[in-house]
């Protein structure tokens, strides 16, 4: 008998069988090589190095402080607006991190991360040619930084990289046009790809899943490079973390996934434990971790070949990070470093320290990284006390001379927003487009060879048959068939592109959108995710801003609430935040669910309309699922996908031809005109296009004309059809299955009332669903928007003259009192 | 005699194509054995046989529409 197919039987008797769960001993605090054993390894000017970078980063520090604090910073005055939460007294964890790290290697940080920044961005100076350091200055930004720097930071007392990098942070912190992300990221966000730093993030923990998307690329890639979240310990309680965890140590890198990617993403996962989140104490107060390391017995058997380090000695970080690195380009990833140190300044410049004692604070100043290093150099014979008092004075001078520039306003302006004031406007979007090869590589079949998708070759491409009948979705193109053929065109020809999310594979997706793309695709490209909405998203944006394309499937819209952060603040921010220098090709699909109840049914399309940054479409039709599909895996801005549910087995009954067979593009930001009418104008939102179609049919019985403007595109919208037909009707409804308040319907509503008043004979209004949960299957046409809500609303608010016998359920409902109820 | 008859599958769901038959005029089927696969819009599904016998009668050939109710095979 033929069985479905399956990758990995579960067998009971070895399920079932007496057995005990092993975990072996995880190192804490064992490095144990001497100053002679470093010094045969690295050598005496590298030693060297690692107490100027750690000099560095302090007075940056440092200097940040004093503004803070005082308003000046060695008699230069200025009043520094934005936030500083500094890693005083963790120098030895961010450069010992990036001593051992190559350029190429990619780091991800937390709001604390200037120090981790700053000390990469010098390891990489360090490390490259001096050829690649000018060509990298020069290409970026137009050369303007590397410009200003040879005119303003022009000292040759100092290296002119090292200005470039700290001049581009520290402008970018004090939000100035030269920032490496033109001040849109600020102190938190600050990073510059060229030296392997990549965003720091605000979001607590926000940079674990985006760092495991950019590790999933270089094995994807097959690049000899590692990625690395560095993250505070408060982090361990956040739940994308242990998604990330999970996500990159999932167990089908090794026993699913084909040669050579059957090892496990070069992921580190580098927890900077000062010990305390916030005012909040990690160890024995908010977590319940007795050792953060403890965590990763939690993940796998190899419990992510966890140790504990002592994070105030660089050398201890260093060793760590070498023998770690060495494993994960074998691909043994991913690896947990619980690297412990401290900072003496407060979560921010506002902390006043109220959670912790003097003492403690005094205690940890014995362990200053600074200070033991110093003297364990000294005790070498590596440097001597004057100049290691030359080396400070000089990091003092660079770091003086630094500041006393940047803060200059004249010499280093702001982005001039007065003389452009949308010019934050138009980070928001890049809308750069890219072409698709034509040519078919890497499949294991072609398309024509796999049955569910050859079986669409035998359908008609147009939904009703020469009789005019309508085609059951058996014999006639789905929306589910059109936008099968536009994504697996480019997943079979585009292969930057990878695809996953909760089942892609063997059942076809959760709807049935990719049957048969897993005897097309290799396991590789299209694969299934674990339950992790949040995961899912964060690292489509690090497989993303690492220069992939991803299509991701949340399956429910409902589940857009697990991925809240990831969607809301990450995936629609990053392109503005780095001032364009991030691209985000991202699709993300999320379906509209029916019959399932309130937490599987909601239109949550206003929600995300309401965050900038996000493209948005919203297809009713076969023929504009596909050519809004092709539109958004071409686009480099990310993109929301709605679908519905109630839509998949719709057939194409609009477009004359049907479907076209071929490859077509519909573009973004264009509503179509599904009827012609003059008496008034019905824009519908996704679905609702059909309930309109037939209150139209009715609406026509009453000698009422009514134009129907499907939206199609949500985010752009096309205002200027609907201004356009608002203009000959003077009368707009519009129709969502969203709930009616707050909804994105409201908003083009209002706009439509501000650019075309004259043109109104009547207030716009709108139809939705009501302001509570989605009921059950048998419940639900009490809910989203029927023909009759809509008749009955077109007939009480735009002719009431005409009026009939009121039908819908809603008839009797007094709005005012439902509204005054917060319903 | 017993049939075997395409299962309702939800309300919109009207008709399927047979995928496969895995079985022949003729075949002996234990009950729960799988005797054919079909496919609807959304889904690929297995169809068992609902009880043991011999499988006396096929009517309809891979590729074939169905109805959902129509009777596809018969096992005595």
């Amino acid at each position: 008998m033929k069985t479905m197919p399956k990758n990995i039987d579960i067998d009971p008797n070895k399920i079932f069988a007496k057995d005990f769960l092993k975990s072996t001993e995880l190192p804490i605090h064992q490095y144990q090589k001497s100053i002679d054993d470093e010094l045969k390894i690295h050598g005496k000017e590298n030693l060297k190095e690692v107490l100027r970078h750690m000099y560095i980063v302090r007075e940056f520090e440092n200097m940040l402080n004093s503004f803070k604090t005082t308003g000046s910073y060695k008699n230069i005055d200025y009043t520094y607006n934005g936030p500083a939460h500094l890693s005083i007294g963790q120098e030895a964890a961010a450069v010992g991190a990036a001593f051992a790290l190559k350029p190429e290697d990619k780091i991800f940080g937390s709001h604390r991360s200037h120090g981790e920044m700053i000390a990469k961005g010098l390891s990489a100076i360090k490390n490259l040619s001096r050829d690649k350091i000018k060509s990298i200055m020069q290409d970026y930004n137009g050369g303007k930084l590397i410009s200003y720097v040879h005119k303003n930071l022009n000292d040759k007392e100092f290296d002119d990289a090292e200005m470039f990098l700290l001049s581009g942070v520290l402008a970018e912190i004090f939000m100035r046009e030269l920032g490496f992300n033109k001040g849109m990221g600020g102190s938190m966000h600050a990073f510059f790809t060229p030296f392997g730093t990549f965003p720091n993030n605000a979001i607590v923990g926000g940079s674990s899943g985006i760092a495991v998307g950019a590790a999933l690329h270089a094995h994807l890639n097959q690049e000899e490079s590692i990625c690395v979240a560095n993250l505070g310990d408060g982090s361990t309680g956040c739940g994308l973390v242990w998604e990330s965890m999970n996500f990159s140590s999932m167990g089908q890198y090794k026993n699913l996934w084909p040669e050579p990617y059957n090892k496990n993403p070069p992921m580190l996962f580098c927890f900077m434990n000062n010990f305390y989140a916030m005012g909040g104490q990690t160890l024995g107060e908010t977590m319940s971790w007795d050792r953060l390391s403890r965590i990763a017995t939690g993940v796998n058997s190899e419990q992510m070949h966890a140790e504990t380090i002592n994070g105030s000695d660089p050398l201890s970080v260093a060793d760590a990070i070498i023998r770690k690195r060495k494993l994960l380009i074998e691909g043994n990833g991913p690896i947990l470093l619980d690297i412990e140190c401290y900072r003496y300044s407060g979560h921010s410049t506002t902390d006043t320290n109220a959670y912790r004692s003097r003492d403690e604070i005094k205690h940890w100043k014995f362990f200053d990284p600074i200070q033991q290093y110093s003297e364990k150099m000294i005790e070498a014979g590596i440097i001597n006390k004057n100049d290691l008092n030359n080396m400070s004075e000089k990091v003092q001078n660079q770091i003086e001379y630094l500041t006393s520039k940047v803060v200059d306003r004249e010499l280093t302006p702001s982005i001039d927003i007065e003389k452009n004031p949308t010019i934050i406007g138009d980070f928001t979007f890049n809308k750069k487009v890219i072409s698709v090869s034509k040519i078919t590589s890497d499949l294991l079949k072609n398309e024509g060879e796999v049955n569910q998708i050859k079986s669409l070759q035998k359908k008609s491409r147009f939904g009703k048959s020469e009789e005019g009948s309508l085609l059951s979705g058996m014999r006639a193109i789905t929306l589910r068939d059109s936008l099968a053929e536009a994504i697996i065109y480019h997943l079979s020809r585009d292969k930057s592109l990878i695809a996953y999310g909760e089942e892609c594979r063997d059942w076809g997706g959760a709807f049935g959108v990719y049957r048969g793309f897993s005897d097309i695709i290799p396991i590789n490209r299209l694969f299934n995710s674990p339950i992790s909405e949040a995961a899912i998203v964060s690292t489509a944006i690090g497989y993303a801003i690492s220069g992939g394309r991803a299509i991701i499937e949340l399956m429910y819209s409902d589940f857009i609430g697990r991925a809240g952060d990831e969607i809301f603040n990450q995936l629609a921010k990053w392109q503005a935040m780095s001032a364009g220098e991030l691209n985000l090709p991202i699709v993300l699909r999320a379906s509209i669910g029916s019959k399932y109840g309130a937490q599987h049914s909601q239109d949550w399309t206003s929600l995300l309309t309401h965050i900038p940054g996000l493209s948005i479409v919203y297809p009713a039709t076969p023929y504009d699922a596909k050519g809004l599909m092709a539109s958004s895996l071409c686009s480099n801005d990310p993109t929301v996908f709605f679908e519905s549910q109630r839509l998949y087995d719709k057939v194409e009954i609009f477009t004359e031809n049907g479907v076209p067979k071929n490859y077509y593009k519909v573009p973004f930001g264009k509503a179509v005109k599904r009827r012609s009418g003059k008496d008034i104008t019905i824009l519908t939102i996704g679905a609702s296009l059909y309930a309109a179609l037939d209150a139209s049919m009715e609406l026509i019985n009453h000698n009422i004309d009514a134009e129907i403007i499907d939206a199609r595109s949500l985010v752009p919208f096309d205002y200027e059809m609907l201004l356009n037909s608002v203009k000959l009707t003077g009368r707009l409804l519009i129709v969502s299955e969203a709930v009616e308040r707050g909804s994105f319907a409201n908003t083009i509503a209002t706009n439509v009332s501000k650019f075309a008043f004259k043109n109104l004979r009547a207030s716009p209004m709108i139809i939705g669903s009501p302001n509570w949960i989605a009921p059950g299957a048998d419940m639900e046409k009490t809910y989203s928007p029927q023909s009759e809500d809509i008749l009955d609303l077109v007939f009480r608010d735009f002719f009431p003259e005409k009026r009939i016998n009121k039908r819908g359920l809603r008839k009797d409902w007094d709005f005012l009192d439902l509204a005054k109820k917060g319903l | 005699m017993t049939d075997i008859i395409i299962p309702n599958l939800g309300n919109e769901i009207s008709e399927a194509e047979i995928t496969e038959w895995l079985v022949e005029t003729g075949d002996d089927v234990e009950q729960g054995d799988v005797v054919l696969l079909i496919s609807t819009t959304k889904t690929s599904l297995e169809i068992e046989a609902p009880t043991s016998g011999k499988i006396s009668q096929i009517n309809s050939n891979e590729g074939d529409l169905v109805q959902v109710g129509e009777v596809v095979c018969t096992i005595e």
